[in-house]
């Protein structure tokens, strides 16, 4: 097994920049996930490190070998394909033979690799079956199974459960998991899912127009967002943002014309400076106390055990969306109070960068 | 709207008796005796059903040979047509090299040009290399149909490049990929294509006719004609030589089928 390292990866299309110089580094045997919205470059950096894209600038290092130059095969990688991609004339057992095969290993080694395979994933009765007759959770697992059995140093997945209906998805997220605790792979995942990437990645890689904006645990990433996007792109609901001017007293005044309390990192701001507010919604206080602020109910969202509720306030406020354990009693047009406490809040400078957190 | 089965089913049948009647009639004829079809009305069935026609068409006429002379010259349209437009349409569909798309445009709008159009400078052109009067001659047309390479290049964009690209992660050179990646998967539109070939030089009668000037050398078509100037008359006779004409690539194409109908790429990606 290797770790790997990506240095300055640069990649155009005739006059478009897709990757503009990201560097990665993946530990051995770690999961790491590259996460973005689609035209980001994200699906071209793993086509790049598989050696089917060819980049304009930068290097690629698997282990020790600088393997910029190498063909895919050679690389000691292994690709699952959004579409599975599964050879349609051959049965499971062929698909998953056919890399050792074109590799002229022995039939008992290709048959105790492909059996070995099968049983980690649980695809033996299908080994006889042609892709047409597979389900696509079945298909999928046989597309993992294909790579499995060429022990690669590193799986590469681009977009693996986007095919699946949502509850099969979920179910492939947990197989995921311990199928990289059971074989310890590095991998690297490509997905457009935030879900995905906070539960599965050990760490997660944000990229953005090419260029990465941040690179963190998915804890730090939640907690600690480098940046407006970041701090939008994960988490459902999405966080709250509200522009705001820094006041006196440790205070900021809203848009809105209301004032809240900021926490001791906006100390070093000047009364003035216009500033961006983040609070995700699950943080949002519903209740009557000091400095909360009047709010109306819009609109209501139930999900079952948890409501979005979207409060607005009087004419020209900006609207905000906390979520709360649905009780059933909260209505449309109720009149609440909420409050942001000091330490929930993220707070942004003009640029969109987080006051007080280091970026990635 | 609904239509109900028995009318589609009845409409069916009629249009389908509508255009084998005239097969079934042209091989009930070959058994009939001399003369026996040009009464008034004609009879649908042979009085008494004889092979005459037939021994005289192999026996006096050397039919076997022309038959020999045509399976040798299909056969070979067929093989060497596939050797070349599968290649091409699969590089016109997959890989990237300048002026492919100019060129394939190029080739589109050749195809609007009538054939026979083409006929005598490609005659003027083989004479001046010597191949008139030969096989060699009389196949170069079937060389590098452009309706082929079309086809072969249609049915390769249907190939997603993900497979492809994971062969090439498992490690395969571009000629296996072609080989046990893609021509399993052009199976259907292979043996298609080879039946188009075959069925169409099989029955081509003008170009044999121009380039062939040796009697030995005919094909079938060419020296039905060649008999029936003599023999028109002999409608028993002509008849027995068209089912001759007619039955082996009936059977071949009966034969082949179950290939041509098949969809091999589903199950491949998505579900």
């Amino acid at each position: 097994m290797a770790g790997l390292s990506i240095r300055g990866a640069q990649k155009s299309f005739g006059d478009t920049e897709v990757l503009k110089g990201v560097s990665i580094d993946v530990a051995d045997g770690e999961f790491a996930v590259i996460v973005g919205p689609s035209g980001c470059g994200k699906s071209t950096l793993l086509r790049a490190v598989a050696g089917l894209e060819e980049l304009t600038g930068g290097s690629i290092t698997i282990g020790d070998r600088d393997v910029t130059a190498l063909p895919p095969s050679d690389r000691g990688i292994a690709m699952v394909f959004q579409s599975y991609a599964l050879y349609p004339h051959l049965t499971v057992y062929e698909n998953m033979a056919f890399a050792l095969k074109i590799a002229k290993a022995g039939k008992g080694a290709i048959d105790e690799a492909v059996r070995r395979a099968a049983a980690i994933l649980n695809i033996e009765a299908l080994l006889d079956r042609k892709p047409a007759a597979l389900s696509g959770g079945q298909r999928q697992r046989v597309a993992i199974g294909r790579a499995i059995v060429r022990q690669p140093q590193i799986f590469l997945f681009d977009e693996p459960l986007s095919n699946l209906d949502a509850d099969l998805r979920v179910r492939m997220r947990y197989e995921f998991a311990s199928l990289h605790r059971q074989l310890g792979t590095t991998t690297l995942y490509v997905t457009h899912d935030q879900v995905e990437a906070m539960t599965l990645a050990d760490r997660i890689i944000v990229l953005r127009d090419g260029l990465i904006e941040q690179v963190g645990t998915p804890r730090e990433l939640y907690e600690r967002p480098a940046n407006i996007f970041v701090a939008q792109f994960l988490g459902t609901p999405r966080m709250n943002i509200l522009s705001a001017t820094v006041a006196d007293g440790g205070q900021a005044l809203l848009a809105d014309g209301r004032r809240i309390a900021l926490p001791p990192t906006a100390l070093p701001l000047a009364a003035g400076a216009p500033i961006s507010v983040g609070i995700r919604p699950e943080d949002i206080a519903i209740g009557d106390a000091p400095g909360a602020l009047p709010y109306t109910v819009h609109f209501v969202e139930r999900l079952g055990g948890l409501a979005t509720v979207h409060l607005g306030g009087r004419e020209g406020d900006e609207p905000v969306a906390c979520q709360l354990r649905d009780d059933g009693s909260i209505a449309e047009g109720d009149r609440l109070a909420a409050s942001f406490a000091p330490g929930h809040l993220h707070l942004f400078d003009a640029a969109g960068r987080a006051i007080g957190v280091r970026g990635g | 709207m609904r239509v109900n089965r028995w009318t589609v089913t009845l409409l069916a049948a009629f249009v389908a008796l509508l255009t084998i009647a005239p097969l079934l009639w042209m091989v009930s004829v070959s058994f009939m005796a001399r003369g026996e079809a040009s009464q008034f009305p004609p009879p649908l069935l042979p009085d008494s059903p004889t092979l005459d026609n037939y021994r005289m068409l192999f026996g006096t006429f050397g039919v076997g040979r022309f038959l020999a002379n045509s399976v040798l010259v299909s056969t070979l349209a067929t093989v060497l047509a596939l050797l070349f437009t599968v290649p091409a349409g699969y590089a016109f569909a997959t890989l990237r090299f300048k002026g492919r798309d100019a060129t394939f445009r190029l080739l589109v709008a050749a195809l609007v040009v009538p054939g026979q159009i083409g006929m005598l400078p490609l005659f003027l052109e083989l004479k001046a290399m010597g191949l008139v009067n030969s096989y060699a001659g009389a196949l170069v047309p079937w060389l590098a149909g452009i309706f082929g390479i079309f086809l072969v290049r249609q049915y390769c964009l249907s190939i997603p490049d993900e497979m492809l690209e994971a062969a090439r992660i498992d490690g395969a050179s571009e000629g296996q990929i072609l080989r046990r990646v893609v021509l399993p998967i052009l199976t259907p539109i292979i043996v298609t294509l080879a039946l188009f070939v075959f069925l169409s030089s099989w029955n081509d009668f003008m170009w044999p006719l121009i380039i062939l000037a040796d009697q030995q050398l005919y094909t079938l078509p060419v020296a039905l004609a060649a008999m029936s100037r003599e023999h028109v008359q002999d409608n028993e006779l002509m008849m027995a030589g068209a089912v001759i004409t007619t039955l082996p690539v009936l059977i071949l194409f009966l034969a082949l089928q179950r290939f041509y109908l098949s969809g091999l790429l589903t199950g491949s990606v998505k579900g």
